[in-house]
């Protein structure tokens, strides 16, 4: 029997210590391809957009760059017209959310209490469809619908009915576009509140109606609070989806008139695609990250987690 | 036992020639601009100028002879490859099939980079600002001067001045329009040229024969007129308004017809540039008072969110009695099968003011190359080739194009034919009186704000004045800033 070598014990001892590095990182070592692409994909173009928002012009070589410090920030929130536009984003974030939880609320309890499955289906189909249109569609054809020489809407409205039709897009060009958004995304608060609903014991609903409790009492009091964290988690993705529009909002109205429809996005878009001022479009893009991450912690703090993962 | 590489040496080694010769020609083919109809591989030039795919100087879809009389070395940079960065436009399918001339004529290899405008607006503007130098030649537009000013355009007049690579005699800079040359010189920012014009869309009056047969009117030659003709149809006609036009914002929209009126009532853009923009003199808000009461009083409701396609469909489905409008963009749609007026649309001049001077505005895409670009002198070839008369003929005769910046083409027979003698007269007498819009090196920002205005004084949310007063203080906070 031959004794190891020195080089073979070295080696041994070396593979030893690897196996050990693995062993006591495991966790660690199994995160990390998704660390490395979490990184790549959010944590990289993040700082990307804070150093182009603090350069004059775009350039990849950061030695050459010039930098401006907080200049372009004070661009945006001056001839930028970045407060305006946060104002009118939040105006429709809070009147959409609103709406479309209330509505998507009423429709899930109206096909809840439906008796026929044929018509339960039926309904479920006809309430998700809005969804499946795509935003550029749903701005394009919203825009043909609207107008006013040629759009079937006004057409309705001023043949079918005693009133004399608006032009929607100069005269209410805020409110159609909340009430758009309203009709593509109602459905998925439906979808959401439905499946809430369907999961709501029926002793527990059962119990209340026969201790005498109406019907509006048994929503308040009952059912409601059971679905807290299914109206809290869908409320939270809606919140977050809607600082995101941007498709339907510029498809129909660009903004416009004037910037009456002005988001964010939008504005951010404008300045990068039209104004080509880079680094202003990346000062507003920074402001709005970190506006909404806040608002989205604000609201976990406020109504918190409680029930949600359970 | 013999194995079958060493019985059948010669068949292999055929069998992976070909096998790679078709691969790298079909990768080449992906995006390369060669004929259609040959897939692409296999069309690099040879050394004798020919077509490499085999094909004759007959193949080709414009004879070498047509460049016979340049006195230019036109096989210089044989063997070399350009990269060309264009948007989805009429002017890249009407020139593509005549590609494979170029490649034989010069040895050249073309490579396109073709992208949806925005992609390609953001590609282009970091390709030049990072120096990349990717494109040899890419489109331009209301940037140029902010380019320009950038150091990011290369000035092509050192080429003119080679002998090697430029012919007067041959390539007839004056039979450019004027207005296509004073663009391509930054509209009149820059004594250079920053590059050169390939399309020019300029500014017409569309009627309905019909209408006006009824109701007795005269084509409009003044702008009182054109109101007066659509009070005249909109009063008269239930389901028609008098005159449908650009209330969108954006510096291709609202502004594109106001900046007509404007000049033509004598004010101007930037009076004092870049101190005093003009938008807050009488005669700018005279224009605008007239242009937002046009819309407002004979034009659809909420004319303040038309763009120009819905300009175009409002008359196309006859809902109008007349529009002002780029004949290039409209002429082909409002005559189509799909037109309800196809058989009653007429085309004329933009009015004029009272005694005042035709002077429509137009607008050109250019081709131009950046300071970084690796193959400048064959790209100014190319734009050359591009450009000239021979190539410039066939893409508006031969080819899909309608939209030639030579005055020698919209006067050929040929392309008159193609077009009709109304638009090609009208157009032509339009194009040579033509002004385009200066678009300085902020013309895009202080552009934006201004048709924001102008959107909002249509959309009745403030008066015209007003509304021009406030984008003379956008504006020239833009540039004081």
């Amino acid at each position: 029997m031959s004794t190891p070598t020195q080089t073979e014990t070295t080696n041994t001892e070396g593979l030893a210590r690897v196996r050990d590095l693995w062993n006591d990182y495991l966790p660690y070592w199994f995160m990390a391809p998704m660390v490395l692409v979490m990184v790549s994909i959010t944590f990289f173009p993040g700082a990307y957009d804070l150093y182009l928002s603090l350069i004059a012009e775009p350039t990849l070589n950061v030695f050459a760059a010039e930098f401006v410090g907080l200049e372009n920030y004070r661009t945006a929130f001056t001839r930028g017209g970045a407060f305006h536009s946060f104002v009118i984003t939040v105006t429709v974030v809070v009147s959409a959310l609103l709406l479309e939880s209330v509505l998507g609320f009423f429709l899930a309890a109206f096909v809840a209490g439906v008796e026929s499955t044929r018509m339960k289906s039926f309904y479920r189909v006809l309430f998700i469809l809005p969804m499946a249109v795509a935003p550029v569609s749903l701005a394009t054809i919203g825009r043909l619908m609207l107008n006013t020489e040629i759009g079937i809407i006004p057409y309705v409205i001023n043949t079918a009915t005693p009133f004399t039709s608006p032009a929607f897009l100069s005269d209410l060009p805020l409110l159609t576009v909340i009430l758009l958004d309203t009709w593509n995304w109602t459905p998925f608060m439906f979808i959401i509140f439905y499946a809430g609903l369907s999961s709501v014991p029926d002793t527990l609903v059962e119990a209340s109606r026969v201790d005498g409790a109406p019907l509006w009492r048994r929503y308040v009091h009952v059912i409601i609070p059971y679905m807290k964290p299914v109206v809290f988690v869908a409320a939270l993705i809606r919140l977050i989806d809607l600082f995101r529009t941007f498709g339907v909002v510029y498809g129909l109205t660009q903004g416009g008139p004037g910037t009456a429809t002005q988001l964010v996005s939008i504005n951010i878009y404008e300045q990068m695609f039209i104004n080509n001022q880079v680094g202003v479009a990346a000062a507003i893009a920074v402001v709005y990250l970190v506006f909404v991450i806040a608002i989205a912690n604000i609201v976990i703090a406020k109504v918190g987690f409680e029930g949600v993962w359970d | 036992m013999a194995d079958d590489s060493s019985r059948y040496p010669q068949k292999r080694r055929k069998f992976l020639k070909a096998t790679s010769v078709g691969l790298l020609g079909g990768l080449a083919g992906c995006t390369r601009g060669g004929s259609g109809g040959d897939g692409g591989g296999g069309n690099g030039s040879s050394g004798d100028g020919s077509s490499g795919d085999g094909s004759s100087e007959e193949d080709l879809p414009i004879p070498l002879s047509e460049y016979d009389s340049a006195d230019i070395d036109w096989q210089q940079f044989e063997g070399d490859t350009i990269n060309i960065g264009a948007v989805q436009h009429p002017w890249v399918s009407a020139i593509k099939p005549a590609i494979p001339t170029f490649e034989a004529l010069t040895g050249i290899d073309v490579q396109w980079n073709i992208l949806p405008e925005n992609q390609f607006r953001t590609k282009r503007q970091t390709d030049a600002s990072t120096g990349a130098g990717q494109f040899d030649v890419f489109f331009m537009d209301q940037v140029v001067n902010q380019f320009r000013e950038e150091g990011w355009l290369q000035p092509l007049d050192p080429y003119f001045n080679d002998g090697s690579l430029y012919d007067e005699s041959f390539y007839k800079p004056n039979d450019l329009f004027e207005s296509s040359r004073w663009q391509a010189h930054g509209g009149g920012y820059s004594d250079q040229w920053t590059g050169l014009p390939i399309t020019v869309e300029v500014q017409t009056q569309f009627y309905r024969q019909d209408l006006y047969d009824k109701h007795g009117l005269e084509v409009a030659e003044t702008w009182q007129q054109h109101r007066e003709n659509a009070k005249v149809i909109h009063e008269e006609e239930s389901d028609i308004v008098g005159t449908a036009g650009r209330g969108q914002k954006g510096y291709g929209m609202n502004i594109y017809i106001l900046n007509t009126l404007l000049r033509q009532t004598g004010s101007k853009l930037w009076t004092d540039f870049p101190n005093d923009s003009g938008l807050d003199t009488d005669g700018v808000a005279k224009a605008a008072e007239y242009y937002t009461s046009l819309l407002q009083d004979y034009g659809p409701d909420g004319a303040s969110t038309q763009t120009w396609s819905d300009v175009l469909a409002t008359m196309q489905e006859g809902r109008t009695g007349h529009i002002v409008a780029d004949a290039n963009m409209f002429w082909g749609g409002l005559t189509n099968d799909e037109s309800s007026v196809k058989d009653t649309v007429q085309i004329a001049k933009v009015p004029k003011p009272e005694g005042g001077e035709l002077n429509p505005n137009a607008f050109n895409w250019q081709i131009s190359t950046s300071t970084n670009a690796s193959n400048s002198e064959q790209a100014f070839l190319f734009m050359l080739w591009a450009t000239s008369p021979p190539t410039d003929l066939w893409i508006n005769t031969e080819s899909s194009g309608v939209f030639s910046v030579r005055e020698s083409t919209w006067e050929n027979d040929d392309y008159i034919s193609k077009v009709g003698e109304d638009y090609a007269s009208v157009s032509l007498e339009s194009l040579k009186v033509a002004s385009p819009d200066p678009f300085d090196r902020k013309y895009p920002e202080w552009g934006q704000r201004y048709s924001e205005e102008l959107q909002r004084a249509i959309a009745g949310q403030k008066e015209a004045a007003k509304a021009m007063r406030d984008a003379a203080s956008a504006a020239e906070d833009i540039y004081s800033g």
